[in-house]
């Protein structure tokens, strides 16, 4: 079959050696121009009460959206009442608004296909709309209540704490789901990011808990709002001042705390499959501190995609899984981690974990090739036309930029380190941030399938499934 | 795409004049091997979200290789000729020393050799594979792509099609065509059965340590009977363990061709410039076969409930599925209605019944068209109980729910509303670049057309109270029901 196959392709491509035209290029020798995106620069205002607006209008289409960011992340739950900011969010947003019950605006939002969503996560609460601009009013002023005046129903509350209980019965289910899990609590030890939510806390929260997080963190003079789409700019302004008149300034002293300070040990979860999920990695620094731009290229190298060193080694090169890779994280506030993940057979566990280790030994011990190293530069500086295809999310970048406290140029001091960085520098940063003697390593697995125990490559610290 | 929505917005609003524009606006051209182009001019950034879809899926194997489609999707990341190879004289020459090892080391085995045999056979399969992978580089493809800026790098296998997935900056449009006829003409298995471990690796992830992938394996397989779309879509692990590099390459044969094929090109483009382009490459593949006629059989209709349960070390869970005809039957719109009626937003029925109201569920959900939508599929509800709520719990729940649906008309609100939110679906799914891409090779390569995009709302539309009821009747019967649980391993529950 296959000798037939080679002959008939021989024929239509008229016998060329390698089955295609003559004159088509080598691919690997066509060259292309870096795209300038255009840059999308939104006007800024700031309301009476003091919140600061980031407005783009786009005419083109019918529709408006917006997303106001305040500083209220997960981490400044309080400690025995991990997973609040998660009931908050929900609660937030489906427990009733100024002189609405919760049935009066799902019901509303629903009929005018329009929506208003809350998210928590580790820095931020966000609450955002959609709507199509001929219902702005309404829909505005739906928002306006959910953001400045939640009413917190309490069987509200009660339904949603039922269903976090029963997502926390759930969370074992999975493999994926209990490795991610501990990696990130064992990798932030000491930090609130790496706390994680019991039956116990969430049983504790109460209505109370939720109007407090709620008066702490909801400050007009903190929060930026990034809107988008189809409204006149005064316009617009005029409408925010009516329908957020009443929210009140106020201070908000954010909480400090100590970056996290992980104890380096595997940790083995026991657990009945057929596949070990293994991560590893440490601490590093933060995304605007010196070496930030090295590590994340070099992390490129390490697990970004097909051509990255360990998708090559664990799958390309041996089969060994089919999910593989690493990065280092953008750490805002404290560091972020530099890793590695592969989910492979449970009797090659062992094997995979020192492939593994040893793509982050070569990496400090030698220095990458140019050629690796243009590859994924090439991909970072030709990729960035992709940040501006949507006017709404570059509002919400720059609306979280200013929120963090970072310089405005952030993303361009980025771009330049990126352009800089030789080969000795990721070598550098490496040897400097990047201690794979001093991993937090999770694997979990089925022990009784290992090809060697865990022990013989490191501290062991079993940790019991609740 | 801005200017896409806005102008398909206007469509369900005020259907006519406007209609016609935005078909203006998209661009279809056929080649004389049969591709089918279409380009859709958007201006927003300088980028091309590409979409090669393919006619082909897991309904096309023959039994026994099971999973081969998407085995193939695989390979086709593999390279060619003159992407990958270090010297493809001698690569092609290991490659077929690789083939017939293989083929040695399988009749051993069907043969009954001696162990040490057999043994050796392996270690000289072994070193054939790596003989040839020294004279490749594995990832060739991807490389072009990343150096070039790809985003959204990808393809995935359905029982009914396959799709091949990037967006480049716009002027890598040559990059793209010459990487794609160079696939579609000259394809290179290599590192074959290295690949087919990484698809056994992620049969494990997928289907066997997920308990939702375990549970929906048995609930299609108690489903389907005769019909394909019983058959796990990755293949079983036996099939994966058997695939062999000369039926996969068979298989691609038989399959991949340009009249079997839509590109879509969504962004920043000039048709008439670009396709000059697109013709020099794509054009220089040659038109295959037909689909070849398969006699898939079709499903018997189900004559009484069919009920399974899958033990599993995870907390229970529960899938229920009606058998019903797919589209363009005016009865698939329906389902896709109530679909909407009965999980679709806090409001919804199920949603409103078994999460608010009763408490007895973390969560629940529907789909009209499952798991392809070639033939006729099945409507599912799945939801997860809340403990000590049991999955039967749920099942009595969502039956009486099925009953109200079949007994009372849905009111004109609750119509209007679903409407909306078919109109707010349609619009999310056109909003995004590469979403848009995927859904118009879709509806070219199987709706008879992608301005059939522009007709189905007026079919939403005109749907009726009383239809929605009929089909109810019709399909959520006991007798066309198949339930599937996961009971927990070891629990009382």
């Amino acid at each position: 079959m296959k000798a037939l196959w080679s002959l008939l392709i021989g024929l239509l491509t008229l016998g060329l050696a390698q089955g295609v035209p003559a004159d088509w290029p080598d691919p690997f020798k066509m060259q292309f121009q870096r795209l300038q995106p255009s840059a999308i620069q939104p006007t800024r205002a700031q309301l009476s009460n003091g919140l600061t607006v980031l407005l783009v209008e786009d005419r083109t289409l019918p529709f408006v959206n917006g997303r106001v960011y305040l500083r209220a992340g997960a981490i400044f739950e309080p400690e025995d009442k991990v997973g609040l900011s998660g009931i908050f969010s929900s609660v937030m947003r489906t427990g009733g608004a100024g002189e609405r019950t919760p049935d009066q605006i799902d019901e509303t939002l629903e009929a005018l296909a329009a929506s208003v969503s809350v998210n928590t996560d580790n820095l931020f609460t966000s609450v955002a709309f959609s709507t199509l601009s001929e219902n702005l009013d309404q829909v505005l002023q739906i928002w306006a209540d959910i953001l400045v005046r939640p009413r917190f129903a309490q069987e509200r509350i009660d339904l949603e704490k039922g269903r976090a209980l029963e997502a926390i019965r759930r969370r074992n289910d999975q493999p994926t789901q209990i490795a991610v899990r501990e990696f990130v609590r064992r990798i932030n030890e000491g930090h609130p990011a790496g706390r994680i939510s019991s039956v116990a806390s969430v049983q504790s929260i109460t209505r109370d808990d939720l109007v407090a997080f709620h008066q702490r963190f909801f400050k007009p003079n903190v929060a930026v709002l990034a809107v988008t789409g189809d409204f006149n700019t005064q316009e617009m302004l005029a409408r925010l001042e009516r329908a957020l008149q009443g929210w009140q300034r106020g201070e908000v002293t954010l909480p400090s705390f100590p970056p996290p300070s992980p104890k380096p040990s595997i940790y083995f979860v026991q657990k009945e499959t057929n596949q070990s999920v293994i991560y590893m990695g440490n601490p590093t620094v933060t995304a605007y501190a010196p070496g930030y731009s090295e590590l994340d290229l070099v992390s490129r190298v390490l697990g970004d995609g097909f051509n990255s060193r360990l998708f090559t080694e664990v799958r390309t090169k041996r089969g060994l899984a089919y999910a593989t890779g690493g990065a280092q994280t953008q750490g805002f506030g404290w560091p972020g981690f530099f890793y590695g993940a592969s989910i492979s057979r449970v009797e090659k566990t062992a094997e995979v974990i020192e492939i593994m280790l040893a793509q982050f030994r070569d990496l400090r011990e030698r220095p990458v090739s140019q050629e690796e190293l243009e590859l994924f530069r090439n991909n970072i500086l030709n990729a960035e036309v992709f940040r501006f295809t949507s006017r709404q999310a570059v509002a919400e970048r720059i609306a979280r930029t200013q929120m963090l406290g970072l310089p405005a140029d952030y993303y361009e001091q980025y771009v330049r380190q990126i352009q800089a960085a030789t080969p000795a520098d990721l070598q550098r940063v490496m040897q400097q941030y990047v201690r794979p003697e001093q991993f937090v390593i999770v694997v979990v697995g089925d022990r009784r399938q290992f090809d060697k125990p865990l022990s013989s490559l490191g501290n062991l610290i079993e940790v019991p499934l609740e | 795409m801005k200017r896409m929505v806005w102008l398909i917005l206007l469509v369900l609003l005020l259907p006519g004049a406007l209609a016609q524009q935005l078909r203006e606006q998209i661009r279809k051209y056929t080649l004389d091997n049969g591709l089918r182009v279409l380009m859709v001019p958007d201006k927003t950034a300088p980028v091309i979200h590409f979409n090669l879809m393919f006619d082909v899926g897991g309904v096309d194997e023959a039994p026994g290789l099971g999973g081969i489609a998407h085995m193939v999707e695989h390979m086709a990341f593999k390279g060619t000729p003159s992407i990958g190879s270090l010297d493809w004289a001698r690569e092609k020459a290991a490659l077929e020393a690789v083939d017939k090892a293989r083929a040695d080391l399988d009749r051993a085995i069907a043969n009954r050799a001696s162990q040490e045999e057999v043994q050796r056979l392996t270690t000289a399969f072994n070193q054939a594979r790596e003989e040839a992978k020294k004279l490749a580089l594995p990832n060739a493809i991807d490389q072009l792509f990343t150096n070039n800026g790809e985003q959204g790098l990808n393809a995935s296998t359905g029982y009914d099609r396959t799709d091949y997935r990037v967006s480049l900056p716009s002027n890598r449009l040559e990059l793209y065509l010459r990487v794609y006829a160079d696939v579609m003409l000259n394809a290179v298995f290599r590192s074959f059965y290295e690949e087919a471990d990484v698809v056994l690796e992620e049969r494990r992830q997928r289907s066997e340590n997920d308990p939702n992938g375990a549970l929906s394996e048995v609930f299609l397989r108690t489903a389907f009977q005769v019909h394909p779309y019983g058959r796990p879509l990755i293949g079983s692990r036996e099939e994966i363990q058997g695939y062999r590099a000369d039926k996969a390459m068979e298989f691609w044969k038989t399959h991949y061709h340009p009249n079997r094929a839509v590109l879509v090109l969504v962004g920043d483009v000039e048709p008439e410039r670009d396709i000059q382009l697109v013709r020099r490459y794509m054009g220089a593949i040659p038109r295959g076969p037909a689909r070849p006629n398969l006699n898939i059989p079709a499903e018997p209709p189900q004559a009484a409930e069919r009920r399974a349960t899958l033990e599993y070390n995870a907390q229970p869970s529960l899938l229920i599925g009606f058998h019903k005809p797919t589209y363009p039957n005016r009865d698939a719109y329906v389902m896709d209605m109530i679909d909407s009626i009965l999980t679709e937003g806090r409001t919804s029925r199920l949603f409103r019944r078994l999460v608010i109201q009763e408490q007895a569920a973390l969560n629940v959900s529907s789909s009209s068209a499952s798991p392809g939508f070639r033939y006729p599929n099945m409507f599912t509800i799945s939801a997860q109980p809340r403990a000590p709520r049991t999955t039967a719990d749920l099942e009595r729940l969502i039956y009486e729910e099925l009953e109200r649906l079949k007994n009372e008309p849905v009111g004109p609100q609750e119509l209007q509303k679903v409407r909306n939110q078919t109109r707010a679906a349609y619009l999310r799914v056109l909003q995004g670049g590469p979403g848009l891409a995927q859904t118009l090779a879709f509806y070219e390569l199987f709706f008879g057309g992608y301005q059939r995009i522009f007709e189905e709302e007026a079919i939403y539309n005109t749907i009726t109270a009383e239809e929605i009821q009929q089909a109810a009747r019709r399909y959520f019967t006991p007798q066309n029901r198949t339930v599937a649980t996961l009971v927990t391993r070891g629990g009382s529950r």
